[in-house]
Protein backbone atom coordinates (compact mmCIF):
# COMPACT_ATOMS: atom_id res chain seq x y z
CA UNK A 1 0.00 0.00 0.00
CA UNK A 2 1.21 3.48 -1.03
CA UNK A 3 1.51 5.99 1.96
CA UNK A 4 -1.66 7.96 0.55
CA UNK A 5 -3.62 5.27 0.63
CA UNK A 6 -2.40 4.45 4.66
CA UNK A 7 -2.72 7.75 5.53
CA UNK A 8 -6.71 7.44 4.41
CA UNK A 9 -7.45 4.93 6.06
CA UNK A 10 -6.02 5.91 8.84
CA UNK A 11 -8.19 8.89 8.93
CA UNK A 12 -11.25 6.90 8.15
CA UNK A 13 -10.57 4.13 11.13
CA UNK A 14 -9.91 7.58 13.31
CA UNK A 15 -13.17 9.30 12.25
CA UNK A 16 -14.84 5.84 12.94
CA UNK A 17 -14.18 6.27 16.98
CA UNK A 18 -15.51 9.89 16.71
CA UNK A 19 -18.99 8.93 14.83
CA UNK A 20 -19.78 5.71 16.90
CA UNK A 21 -19.47 8.22 19.85
CA UNK A 22 -21.97 10.56 18.49
CA UNK A 23 -24.03 7.27 17.10
CA UNK A 24 -24.00 5.70 21.02
CA UNK A 25 -26.01 9.09 22.37
CA UNK A 26 -27.93 9.36 18.69
CA UNK A 27 -29.30 5.66 20.15
CA UNK A 28 -29.62 6.48 23.53
CA UNK A 29 -32.04 9.28 22.28
CA UNK A 30 -29.52 12.58 22.74
CA UNK A 31 -28.12 14.63 19.90
CA UNK A 32 -24.13 15.36 20.82
CA UNK A 33 -22.55 18.74 18.77
CA UNK A 34 -20.00 18.00 21.51
CA UNK A 35 -17.99 14.98 21.16
CA UNK A 36 -14.99 16.35 19.31
CA UNK A 37 -14.73 17.57 23.41
CA UNK A 38 -13.88 13.92 24.17
CA UNK A 39 -11.11 13.12 21.05
CA UNK A 40 -9.54 16.45 22.56
CA UNK A 41 -9.24 15.13 25.69
CA UNK A 42 -8.07 11.53 25.07
CA UNK A 43 -5.48 13.25 22.63
CA UNK A 44 -4.26 15.64 25.44
CA UNK A 45 -4.37 13.18 28.45
CA UNK A 46 -2.37 9.90 26.20
CA UNK A 47 0.32 12.36 24.77
CA UNK A 48 0.94 14.11 28.06
CA UNK A 49 0.86 10.46 29.74
CA UNK A 50 3.16 8.95 26.93
CA UNK A 51 5.52 11.97 25.71
CA UNK A 52 5.87 13.82 29.32
CA UNK A 53 5.37 11.33 32.13
CA UNK A 54 6.83 8.79 29.92
CA UNK A 55 4.31 6.30 30.16
CA UNK A 56 4.11 3.03 28.23
CA UNK A 57 1.48 3.31 25.43
CA UNK A 58 -1.23 1.09 26.18
CA UNK A 59 -1.23 2.79 29.86
CA UNK A 60 -1.21 6.48 28.03
CA UNK A 61 -3.87 4.94 26.10
CA UNK A 62 -5.59 4.11 28.99
CA UNK A 63 -5.59 6.80 30.50
CA UNK A 64 -6.92 8.70 27.22
CA UNK A 65 -9.81 6.51 27.54
CA UNK A 66 -10.50 7.11 31.27
CA UNK A 67 -10.43 10.56 31.02
CA UNK A 68 -12.87 10.63 28.42
CA UNK A 69 -15.32 8.02 30.22
CA UNK A 70 -15.05 10.28 32.99
CA UNK A 71 -15.53 13.76 31.81
CA UNK A 72 -18.17 12.50 29.78
CA UNK A 73 -20.39 11.02 32.65
CA UNK A 74 -19.43 14.40 34.55
CA UNK A 75 -20.64 16.55 32.11
CA UNK A 76 -23.88 13.92 31.41
CA UNK A 77 -24.98 14.20 34.99
CA UNK A 78 -26.20 17.96 35.05
CA UNK A 79 -27.02 17.90 31.62
CA UNK A 80 -28.90 14.46 31.19
CA UNK A 81 -32.68 15.82 31.98
CA UNK A 82 -32.14 18.25 28.68
CA UNK A 83 -32.99 16.74 25.87
CA UNK A 84 -33.32 17.42 21.84
CA UNK A 85 -31.55 20.81 21.05
CA UNK A 86 -30.84 21.56 24.77
CA UNK A 87 -28.96 18.77 25.07
CA UNK A 88 -27.22 19.89 21.56
CA UNK A 89 -26.33 23.26 22.45
CA UNK A 90 -24.84 21.99 26.21
CA UNK A 91 -22.88 19.94 24.89
CA UNK A 92 -21.51 22.01 22.05
CA UNK A 93 -20.74 24.81 24.80
CA UNK A 94 -18.70 22.43 27.12
CA UNK A 95 -16.58 21.20 23.95
CA UNK A 96 -16.09 25.00 22.80
CA UNK A 97 -15.85 25.79 27.26
CA UNK A 98 -12.87 22.85 27.19
CA UNK A 99 -11.37 24.42 23.57
CA UNK A 100 -10.88 27.35 24.81
CA UNK A 101 -9.83 26.03 27.98
CA UNK A 102 -6.97 24.34 26.18
CA UNK A 103 -5.83 27.51 24.11
CA UNK A 104 -4.27 28.48 27.40
CA UNK A 105 -3.57 25.13 28.96
CA UNK A 106 0.35 24.79 29.24
CA UNK A 107 1.92 22.12 30.73
CA UNK A 108 5.34 21.92 29.73
CA UNK A 109 7.92 19.77 31.58
CA UNK A 110 11.23 19.16 30.20
CA UNK A 111 11.72 15.91 28.76
CA UNK A 112 15.68 14.93 28.11
CA UNK A 113 16.37 18.36 27.73
CA UNK A 114 13.65 18.98 25.62
CA UNK A 115 10.51 21.08 27.02
CA UNK A 116 7.74 18.63 26.19
CA UNK A 117 3.63 19.15 26.61
CA UNK A 118 1.09 21.24 25.22
CA UNK A 119 1.52 25.31 25.19
CA UNK A 120 -1.57 26.61 24.76
CA UNK A 121 -2.65 27.67 21.44
CA UNK A 122 0.13 26.80 20.21
CA UNK A 123 -0.51 23.33 20.20
CA UNK A 124 1.40 20.25 21.82
CA UNK A 125 4.70 19.08 19.69
CA UNK A 126 6.32 15.94 20.04
CA UNK A 127 4.30 12.87 20.95
CA UNK A 128 6.79 10.59 19.52
CA UNK A 129 5.72 7.08 20.72
CA UNK A 130 5.32 5.54 17.18
CA UNK A 131 8.65 7.00 15.97
CA UNK A 132 10.68 5.89 18.85
CA UNK A 133 8.91 2.70 19.10
CA UNK A 134 9.93 2.36 15.28
CA UNK A 135 6.39 1.63 14.17
CA UNK A 136 5.62 2.61 10.75
CA UNK A 137 2.32 3.88 9.19
CA UNK A 138 1.11 0.81 8.08
CA UNK A 139 1.59 -0.55 11.59
CA UNK A 140 -0.14 2.21 13.17
CA UNK A 141 -2.80 1.49 10.50
CA UNK A 142 -3.13 -1.90 11.67
CA UNK A 143 -3.19 -1.13 15.17
CA UNK A 144 -6.00 1.53 14.43
CA UNK A 145 -8.24 -1.23 12.57
CA UNK A 146 -7.69 -3.47 15.75
CA UNK A 147 -8.79 -1.06 18.51
CA UNK A 148 -11.95 -0.12 16.28
CA UNK A 149 -12.90 -3.99 16.02
CA UNK A 150 -12.26 -4.21 20.18
CA UNK A 151 -14.80 -1.00 19.75
CA UNK A 152 -16.88 -2.71 17.59
CA UNK A 153 -16.96 -5.99 19.47
CA UNK A 154 -18.04 -4.22 22.66
CA UNK A 155 -20.47 -2.96 21.16
CA UNK A 156 -21.66 -6.43 19.93
CA UNK A 157 -21.50 -7.71 23.01
CA UNK A 158 -23.47 -4.87 24.43
CA UNK A 159 -26.29 -5.83 21.87
CA UNK A 160 -26.22 -9.43 22.91
CA UNK A 161 -26.89 -8.59 26.18
CA UNK A 162 -29.00 -5.91 27.58
CA UNK A 163 -27.15 -3.06 27.56
CA UNK A 164 -27.93 -2.15 23.53
CA UNK A 165 -31.76 -2.97 24.34
CA UNK A 166 -31.66 -0.72 27.19
CA UNK A 167 -30.07 2.33 25.22
CA UNK A 168 -32.80 2.38 22.49
CA UNK A 169 -35.80 2.08 24.72
CA UNK A 170 -34.44 5.10 26.95
CA UNK A 171 -34.03 6.79 23.54
CA UNK A 172 -37.35 6.07 21.43
CA UNK A 173 -39.53 6.16 25.01
CA UNK A 174 -37.82 7.75 28.40
CA UNK A 175 -41.39 7.54 29.95
CA UNK A 176 -42.22 4.06 29.07
CA UNK A 177 -38.48 3.01 30.16
CA UNK A 178 -38.99 4.61 33.21
CA UNK A 179 -42.51 2.81 33.60
CA UNK A 180 -40.29 -0.62 33.15
CA UNK A 181 -38.33 0.04 36.26
CA UNK A 182 -34.93 1.33 33.94
CA UNK A 183 -33.37 4.48 35.20
CA UNK A 184 -33.38 6.17 32.47
CA UNK A 185 -30.14 8.68 34.45
CA UNK A 186 -28.22 5.93 34.79
CA UNK A 187 -28.52 4.67 31.25
CA UNK A 188 -27.85 8.24 29.88
CA UNK A 189 -25.04 8.93 32.08
CA UNK A 190 -23.94 5.48 31.07
CA UNK A 191 -24.52 5.95 27.15
CA UNK A 192 -22.42 9.34 27.89
CA UNK A 193 -19.01 7.50 29.58
CA UNK A 194 -19.12 5.12 26.78
CA UNK A 195 -19.58 7.44 23.79
CA UNK A 196 -17.22 9.43 26.18
CA UNK A 197 -14.42 6.65 26.41
CA UNK A 198 -14.68 5.16 22.74
CA UNK A 199 -13.85 9.23 21.58
CA UNK A 200 -11.33 9.53 23.85
CA UNK A 201 -9.77 6.17 22.67
CA UNK A 202 -9.59 7.67 18.86
CA UNK A 203 -8.25 10.84 20.33
CA UNK A 204 -5.71 8.90 21.81
CA UNK A 205 -4.42 7.56 18.94
CA UNK A 206 -4.94 10.38 16.85
CA UNK A 207 -2.31 12.41 18.86
CA UNK A 208 0.47 9.33 18.33
CA UNK A 209 -0.46 9.20 14.76
CA UNK A 210 -0.07 12.83 14.19
CA UNK A 211 2.37 13.87 16.62
CA UNK A 212 0.95 17.14 16.99
CA UNK A 213 -2.41 18.36 18.50
CA UNK A 214 -3.74 21.84 18.78
CA UNK A 215 -6.97 23.19 20.45
CA UNK A 216 -8.00 24.84 16.97
CA UNK A 217 -8.34 20.88 15.64
CA UNK A 218 -11.35 20.47 18.15
CA UNK A 219 -13.89 23.02 17.05
CA UNK A 220 -17.47 22.56 16.12
CA UNK A 221 -16.75 21.09 12.70
CA UNK A 222 -15.72 17.82 13.21
CA UNK A 223 -18.01 17.31 15.93
CA UNK A 224 -21.12 18.24 13.27
CA UNK A 225 -19.22 15.43 11.22
CA UNK A 226 -19.17 13.32 13.31
CA UNK A 227 -23.18 13.40 14.15
CA UNK A 228 -23.57 13.43 10.67
CA UNK A 229 -21.89 10.53 9.85
CA UNK A 230 -24.43 8.05 11.85
CA UNK A 231 -27.15 10.31 10.37
CA UNK A 232 -26.29 9.05 6.98
CA UNK A 233 -24.48 5.66 7.51
CA UNK A 234 -27.97 4.40 9.17
CA UNK A 235 -28.53 4.37 12.99
CA UNK A 236 -29.43 0.67 12.89
CA UNK A 237 -25.79 -0.76 13.72
CA UNK A 238 -22.64 0.14 14.88
CA UNK A 239 -21.80 -0.06 11.12
CA UNK A 240 -23.92 2.84 10.48
CA UNK A 241 -21.35 5.49 11.65
CA UNK A 242 -18.88 3.83 9.88
CA UNK A 243 -20.39 3.12 6.85
CA UNK A 244 -21.05 7.16 7.12
CA UNK A 245 -16.81 7.87 7.57
CA UNK A 246 -16.40 5.75 4.60
CA UNK A 247 -19.03 7.29 2.58
CA UNK A 248 -17.93 10.64 3.29
CA UNK A 249 -13.89 10.06 3.30
CA UNK A 250 -13.62 7.29 0.51
CA UNK A 251 -16.23 8.98 -1.74
CA UNK A 252 -14.64 12.45 -0.99
CA UNK A 253 -11.20 10.97 -2.53
CA UNK A 254 -12.17 9.27 -5.06
CA UNK A 255 -14.91 12.59 -6.08
CA UNK A 256 -11.36 13.98 -7.16
CA UNK A 257 -12.18 14.21 -10.35
CA UNK A 258 -14.91 16.76 -9.70
CA UNK A 259 -11.65 18.59 -8.26
CA UNK A 260 -13.02 22.05 -6.74
CA UNK A 261 -17.20 20.52 -6.88
CA UNK A 262 -16.53 17.70 -4.73
CA UNK A 263 -18.54 19.26 -1.84
CA UNK A 264 -21.40 20.75 -4.32
CA UNK A 265 -21.83 16.79 -5.55
CA UNK A 266 -21.13 14.73 -2.02
CA UNK A 267 -23.55 17.10 -0.61
CA UNK A 268 -26.35 16.74 -2.98
CA UNK A 269 -25.96 13.07 -3.03
CA UNK A 270 -26.28 12.34 0.90
CA UNK A 271 -29.30 15.33 0.84
CA UNK A 272 -30.79 12.94 -2.10
CA UNK A 273 -29.99 9.86 -0.01
CA UNK A 274 -31.65 11.19 3.36
CA UNK A 275 -34.89 11.69 1.19
CA UNK A 276 -35.39 8.17 0.20
CA UNK A 277 -33.63 6.73 3.88
CA UNK A 278 -34.46 8.49 6.34
CA UNK A 279 -33.01 6.68 8.85
CA UNK A 280 -29.79 6.52 7.04
CA UNK A 281 -28.45 3.64 4.50
CA UNK A 282 -27.80 1.02 7.04
CA UNK A 283 -31.40 1.53 8.66
CA UNK A 284 -33.43 -0.85 11.40
CA UNK A 285 -35.47 -2.12 8.17
CA UNK A 286 -32.53 -2.98 5.85
CA UNK A 287 -30.77 -4.64 8.98
CA UNK A 288 -33.95 -6.96 9.57
CA UNK A 289 -34.34 -7.61 5.79
CA UNK A 290 -30.44 -8.66 5.57
CA UNK A 291 -30.91 -11.27 9.06
CA UNK A 292 -33.98 -12.61 7.81
CA UNK A 293 -32.31 -13.12 3.96
CA UNK A 294 -28.92 -15.02 6.15
CA UNK A 295 -31.73 -16.89 8.13
CA UNK A 296 -33.20 -18.45 4.77
CA UNK B 1 -14.11 50.49 35.51
CA UNK B 2 -18.06 51.36 35.94
CA UNK B 3 -17.41 53.52 32.74
CA UNK B 4 -15.96 50.49 30.91
CA UNK B 5 -19.28 48.18 31.92
CA UNK B 6 -21.39 50.79 30.62
CA UNK B 7 -19.65 51.17 27.46
CA UNK B 8 -19.32 47.60 26.99
CA UNK B 9 -22.79 46.92 27.75
CA UNK B 10 -23.94 49.35 24.94
CA UNK B 11 -21.60 47.99 22.84
CA UNK B 12 -22.93 44.19 23.92
CA UNK B 13 -26.55 45.38 23.71
CA UNK B 14 -26.22 46.48 20.16
CA UNK B 15 -24.09 43.07 18.58
CA UNK B 16 -26.39 41.48 20.91
CA UNK B 17 -29.68 42.84 18.84
CA UNK B 18 -27.95 41.09 16.03
CA UNK B 19 -27.67 37.99 17.72
CA UNK B 20 -30.81 38.05 18.85
CA UNK B 21 -32.48 38.86 14.89
CA UNK B 22 -30.39 35.38 14.19
CA UNK B 23 -31.88 33.67 16.68
CA UNK B 24 -35.53 34.64 15.82
CA UNK B 25 -35.19 33.11 12.56
CA UNK B 26 -33.84 29.68 14.30
CA UNK B 27 -37.28 30.08 16.78
CA UNK B 28 -39.38 30.69 13.89
CA UNK B 29 -38.32 27.98 11.42
CA UNK B 30 -37.75 25.50 14.87
CA UNK B 31 -41.25 26.98 16.28
CA UNK B 32 -43.30 25.68 12.96
CA UNK B 33 -41.33 22.52 11.62
CA UNK B 34 -39.70 21.06 15.05
CA UNK B 35 -36.84 20.39 13.42
CA UNK B 36 -33.45 21.89 13.21
CA UNK B 37 -32.33 23.83 10.13
CA UNK B 38 -28.27 23.88 10.57
CA UNK B 39 -28.28 25.92 7.28
CA UNK B 40 -29.26 28.73 8.40
CA UNK B 41 -26.22 30.54 8.99
CA UNK B 42 -24.30 29.02 5.34
CA UNK B 43 -27.86 30.55 3.83
CA UNK B 44 -27.24 34.51 5.20
CA UNK B 45 -23.38 33.33 4.15
CA UNK B 46 -24.72 33.39 0.71
CA UNK B 47 -26.57 36.79 0.95
CA UNK B 48 -23.68 38.57 2.06
CA UNK B 49 -21.48 37.37 -0.32
CA UNK B 50 -24.02 37.91 -3.22
CA UNK B 51 -24.18 41.92 -1.91
CA UNK B 52 -20.30 41.86 -1.13
CA UNK B 53 -20.27 40.78 -5.28
CA UNK B 54 -22.43 43.56 -6.36
CA UNK B 55 -20.94 46.15 -4.47
CA UNK B 56 -17.21 44.80 -5.63
CA UNK B 57 -18.29 44.49 -9.26
CA UNK B 58 -20.19 47.51 -9.90
CA UNK B 59 -19.94 49.64 -6.72
CA UNK B 60 -23.67 50.37 -6.18
CA UNK B 61 -24.89 51.94 -3.11
CA UNK B 62 -26.12 50.39 0.29
CA UNK B 63 -29.55 49.37 -0.70
CA UNK B 64 -29.12 47.54 -3.87
CA UNK B 65 -26.17 45.59 -1.51
CA UNK B 66 -28.81 45.33 0.70
CA UNK B 67 -31.73 43.70 -1.16
CA UNK B 68 -28.84 41.75 -2.94
CA UNK B 69 -28.40 40.02 0.74
CA UNK B 70 -31.56 39.39 1.22
CA UNK B 71 -32.43 38.05 -2.22
CA UNK B 72 -29.35 35.81 -1.87
CA UNK B 73 -30.68 34.16 1.69
CA UNK B 74 -34.26 34.30 0.86
CA UNK B 75 -33.18 32.16 -2.56
CA UNK B 76 -30.74 29.93 -0.40
CA UNK B 77 -33.24 29.33 1.83
CA UNK B 78 -36.07 28.12 -0.92
CA UNK B 79 -33.27 25.58 -1.89
CA UNK B 80 -32.79 24.47 1.58
CA UNK B 81 -36.07 23.99 2.55
CA UNK B 82 -37.26 21.72 -0.60
CA UNK B 83 -34.54 19.97 -0.18
CA UNK B 84 -34.13 19.48 3.42
CA UNK B 85 -37.05 20.04 4.88
CA UNK B 86 -40.43 19.65 2.77
CA UNK B 87 -38.78 16.62 1.15
CA UNK B 88 -38.26 14.67 3.99
CA UNK B 89 -41.10 13.71 6.17
CA UNK B 90 -42.07 15.39 9.13
CA UNK B 91 -41.46 12.84 11.42
CA UNK B 92 -37.72 12.36 10.43
CA UNK B 93 -36.70 15.64 12.33
CA UNK B 94 -32.86 14.09 12.60
CA UNK B 95 -33.05 13.49 9.01
CA UNK B 96 -33.56 17.27 8.19
CA UNK B 97 -31.08 18.43 10.21
CA UNK B 98 -28.12 16.08 8.47
CA UNK B 99 -29.60 16.92 5.19
CA UNK B 100 -29.26 20.64 6.04
CA UNK B 101 -25.67 20.05 7.12
CA UNK B 102 -25.03 18.04 3.37
CA UNK B 103 -26.23 21.56 1.71
CA UNK B 104 -24.39 23.44 4.32
CA UNK B 105 -21.00 21.62 2.94
CA UNK B 106 -22.28 22.49 -0.59
CA UNK B 107 -23.36 26.03 0.09
CA UNK B 108 -19.40 26.54 1.79
CA UNK B 109 -17.78 24.85 -1.22
CA UNK B 110 -19.69 26.64 -3.24
CA UNK B 111 -18.43 30.00 -2.08
CA UNK B 112 -14.79 28.82 -1.53
CA UNK B 113 -15.22 28.49 -5.72
CA UNK B 114 -16.70 31.76 -6.61
CA UNK B 115 -14.71 33.13 -3.85
CA UNK B 116 -11.13 31.98 -3.63
CA UNK B 117 -9.98 34.29 -1.11
CA UNK B 118 -10.13 34.40 2.61
CA UNK B 119 -11.70 37.78 3.29
CA UNK B 120 -13.43 40.23 1.45
CA UNK B 121 -14.66 43.74 1.60
CA UNK B 122 -18.29 44.36 2.58
CA UNK B 123 -19.42 48.13 2.21
CA UNK B 124 -20.10 49.95 5.38
CA UNK B 125 -22.44 53.19 6.74
CA UNK B 126 -19.70 55.70 6.22
CA UNK B 127 -20.31 59.46 6.73
CA UNK B 128 -22.46 58.97 9.95
CA UNK B 129 -20.98 60.78 12.86
CA UNK B 130 -20.42 58.69 16.53
CA UNK B 131 -23.09 59.52 18.77
CA UNK B 132 -22.09 61.10 22.25
CA UNK B 133 -24.82 60.31 25.14
CA UNK B 134 -22.57 61.88 28.26
CA UNK B 135 -19.28 59.50 28.42
CA UNK B 136 -20.42 56.71 26.15
CA UNK B 137 -19.79 56.90 22.20
CA UNK B 138 -22.44 55.07 20.30
CA UNK B 139 -21.10 53.43 17.28
CA UNK B 140 -23.84 54.78 14.23
CA UNK B 141 -23.77 50.98 13.03
CA UNK B 142 -24.86 50.06 15.96
CA UNK B 143 -27.76 52.25 16.42
CA UNK B 144 -29.04 51.37 13.24
CA UNK B 145 -28.73 48.03 14.28
CA UNK B 146 -30.86 48.38 17.96
CA UNK B 147 -33.57 50.30 15.83
CA UNK B 148 -33.94 47.73 13.66
CA UNK B 149 -33.76 44.98 15.82
CA UNK B 150 -36.49 46.28 18.03
CA UNK B 151 -38.62 47.54 14.85
CA UNK B 152 -38.74 44.06 13.13
CA UNK B 153 -39.40 42.27 16.50
CA UNK B 154 -42.13 45.05 16.80
CA UNK B 155 -43.75 44.14 13.55
CA UNK B 156 -43.30 40.75 13.56
CA UNK B 157 -45.28 40.53 17.00
CA UNK B 158 -47.96 42.42 15.34
CA UNK B 159 -47.88 40.51 12.01
CA UNK B 160 -48.38 37.33 14.36
CA UNK B 161 -51.23 38.40 16.22
CA UNK B 162 -53.44 40.47 13.30
CA UNK B 163 -52.47 39.07 9.89
CA UNK B 164 -54.47 35.55 8.64
CA UNK B 165 -50.58 34.32 8.09
CA UNK B 166 -49.46 35.21 11.26
CA UNK B 167 -52.60 33.35 13.26
CA UNK B 168 -52.18 30.27 10.62
CA UNK B 169 -48.20 30.35 11.96
CA UNK B 170 -49.24 30.26 15.57
CA UNK B 171 -51.84 27.70 14.83
CA UNK B 172 -49.07 25.65 13.37
CA UNK B 173 -46.66 26.51 16.06
CA UNK B 174 -49.10 25.44 19.38
CA UNK B 175 -51.12 22.76 17.52
CA UNK B 176 -50.09 21.30 14.19
CA UNK B 177 -53.12 18.49 14.51
CA UNK B 178 -55.40 21.71 14.94
CA UNK B 179 -53.91 23.23 11.95
CA UNK B 180 -54.04 20.56 9.51
CA UNK B 181 -57.96 19.89 10.47
CA UNK B 182 -58.98 23.29 10.50
CA UNK B 183 -57.55 23.72 6.94
CA UNK B 184 -54.32 25.01 6.94
CA UNK B 185 -52.19 24.52 4.20
CA UNK B 186 -49.46 22.87 6.53
CA UNK B 187 -46.73 22.64 3.21
CA UNK B 188 -47.13 26.67 2.57
CA UNK B 189 -46.99 27.67 5.65
CA UNK B 190 -43.87 26.37 6.64
CA UNK B 191 -42.48 27.62 3.56
CA UNK B 192 -43.44 31.40 3.59
CA UNK B 193 -41.73 30.58 7.60
CA UNK B 194 -38.89 29.46 6.42
CA UNK B 195 -38.15 32.89 4.44
CA UNK B 196 -39.54 34.80 6.45
CA UNK B 197 -36.73 33.71 8.68
CA UNK B 198 -34.22 33.73 5.59
CA UNK B 199 -35.40 37.36 5.05
CA UNK B 200 -34.65 38.58 9.12
CA UNK B 201 -31.52 36.59 8.68
CA UNK B 202 -30.79 38.51 6.15
CA UNK B 203 -31.01 41.62 7.56
CA UNK B 204 -29.34 40.50 10.80
CA UNK B 205 -26.59 39.81 8.27
CA UNK B 206 -26.28 42.84 5.84
CA UNK B 207 -26.01 44.69 9.61
CA UNK B 208 -22.69 42.90 10.89
CA UNK B 209 -21.65 42.69 7.89
CA UNK B 210 -21.81 46.26 7.36
CA UNK B 211 -20.30 47.02 10.96
CA UNK B 212 -17.50 44.66 10.37
CA UNK B 213 -16.48 46.16 6.81
CA UNK B 214 -15.47 42.46 5.74
CA UNK B 215 -16.69 39.39 5.37
CA UNK B 216 -14.77 35.27 5.33
CA UNK B 217 -17.51 32.19 4.59
CA UNK B 218 -17.07 31.70 8.71
CA UNK B 219 -19.82 34.00 9.01
CA UNK B 220 -21.91 30.46 8.26
CA UNK B 221 -20.95 28.54 11.09
CA UNK B 222 -20.35 31.78 13.35
CA UNK B 223 -24.31 33.14 12.52
CA UNK B 224 -25.59 29.63 13.21
CA UNK B 225 -23.95 28.83 16.30
CA UNK B 226 -24.39 32.43 17.99
CA UNK B 227 -28.19 32.25 16.71
CA UNK B 228 -28.96 29.04 17.82
CA UNK B 229 -27.12 29.59 21.51
CA UNK B 230 -29.68 33.05 21.62
CA UNK B 231 -32.12 30.73 20.90
CA UNK B 232 -31.44 28.39 23.72
CA UNK B 233 -30.70 31.04 26.68
CA UNK B 234 -34.21 32.72 25.52
CA UNK B 235 -36.29 29.70 25.79
CA UNK B 236 -37.27 27.76 22.46
CA UNK B 237 -40.54 29.11 20.82
CA UNK B 238 -40.57 32.75 21.90
CA UNK B 239 -39.93 35.18 19.80
CA UNK B 240 -39.16 37.83 22.66
CA UNK B 241 -37.44 35.29 24.51
CA UNK B 242 -34.96 34.95 21.39
CA UNK B 243 -34.08 38.96 21.39
CA UNK B 244 -33.35 38.93 25.27
CA UNK B 245 -31.50 35.71 25.12
CA UNK B 246 -29.39 37.42 22.13
CA UNK B 247 -28.97 40.39 24.03
CA UNK B 248 -27.82 38.83 27.03
CA UNK B 249 -25.40 36.89 25.16
CA UNK B 250 -24.19 40.10 23.64
CA UNK B 251 -24.03 42.36 26.76
CA UNK B 252 -21.59 38.90 28.64
CA UNK B 253 -19.37 38.48 25.13
CA UNK B 254 -18.54 42.14 25.44
CA UNK B 255 -17.98 42.46 29.38
CA UNK B 256 -16.36 39.44 28.98
CA UNK B 257 -13.99 40.44 25.99
CA UNK B 258 -13.35 43.30 27.80
CA UNK B 259 -12.32 42.26 31.16
CA UNK B 260 -10.84 38.70 30.58
CA UNK B 261 -9.81 38.86 26.89
CA UNK B 262 -10.76 36.58 24.58
CA UNK B 263 -9.69 33.43 25.24
CA UNK B 264 -11.51 34.32 28.69
CA UNK B 265 -14.44 35.37 26.83
CA UNK B 266 -15.00 32.62 25.20
CA UNK B 267 -14.55 29.91 28.28
CA UNK B 268 -16.77 32.41 30.53
CA UNK B 269 -19.43 32.89 27.45
CA UNK B 270 -19.69 28.75 27.00
CA UNK B 271 -19.61 27.95 30.45
CA UNK B 272 -22.28 30.21 31.27
CA UNK B 273 -24.31 28.92 28.56
CA UNK B 274 -23.71 25.34 30.29
CA UNK B 275 -24.74 26.53 33.43
CA UNK B 276 -28.01 28.52 32.33
CA UNK B 277 -29.10 24.89 30.37
CA UNK B 278 -28.89 23.14 33.76
CA UNK B 279 -30.22 25.50 35.83
CA UNK B 280 -32.83 27.30 33.18
CA UNK B 281 -33.71 24.80 30.60
CA UNK B 282 -36.97 26.41 29.56
CA UNK B 283 -34.87 29.54 28.96
CA UNK B 284 -35.16 32.93 30.30
CA UNK B 285 -38.28 33.87 28.33
CA UNK B 286 -39.45 30.24 27.98
CA UNK B 287 -41.91 28.43 29.31
CA UNK B 288 -42.30 24.67 30.36
CA UNK B 289 -44.86 22.68 28.66
CA UNK B 290 -46.83 22.39 31.84
CA UNK B 291 -47.09 26.25 32.14
CA UNK B 292 -47.82 26.87 29.01
CA UNK B 293 -51.00 24.25 29.55
CA UNK B 294 -52.06 25.87 32.67
CA UNK B 295 -52.39 29.20 30.84
CA UNK B 296 -54.35 28.21 28.26
CA UNK B 297 -56.69 26.42 30.84
CA UNK B 298 -56.97 29.72 32.73
CA UNK B 299 -57.69 31.43 29.36
CA UNK B 300 -60.30 29.28 28.85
Amino acid sequence: MDSYTISVLSNIGLFSFLAISAWILLIAGEISFGQQAYFALGAYGAGIATAVWQWPFALGLGFGIVLGAGIGALVAWPAMRLTGVHFAIATLAFAEFLRSGLNIFRYRREVGGYLTGPDGANGFRDIRWAYEAGVEPLGYLILIGGCLLSVIALVACLARGRGMALLRIVGEDPILAAMQGISVARVRIGAAALAGGVAGFGGGLYAHMATYVEPAQFGVMPGVHALAYGLIGGLGTVFGPILGVLVDIGALESLRVFSGYRMIVFGGLVALVLIVRPRGLLDEAALRRGLAWLRR
Amino acid sequence: MLLDLVQNTVDGLAVGAAYGLLALGFTLIFGVMRRLNIAFGPSIMIGIFAGAWLHAEWSVGMVPVFLAVLAGAVITAAYVERISFAAIRGDAALASMASSFAIWMQLEEAVARVFPGRTYGFPTFDGMPMIEIGPVLLRPEYLVMLVTAAALVAALQWGLAHTRFGLELRTLADRPEAARVSGVNVARVAFLTFLLAAAIGGIAGFLIAAADGQITPKIGLWATIKGLIAMVIGGLGSLRGALIGGLVLGVVEANAQWFLGAAGREMTTYALLFLALVLLPAGLAGRTEAGARAEAERRL
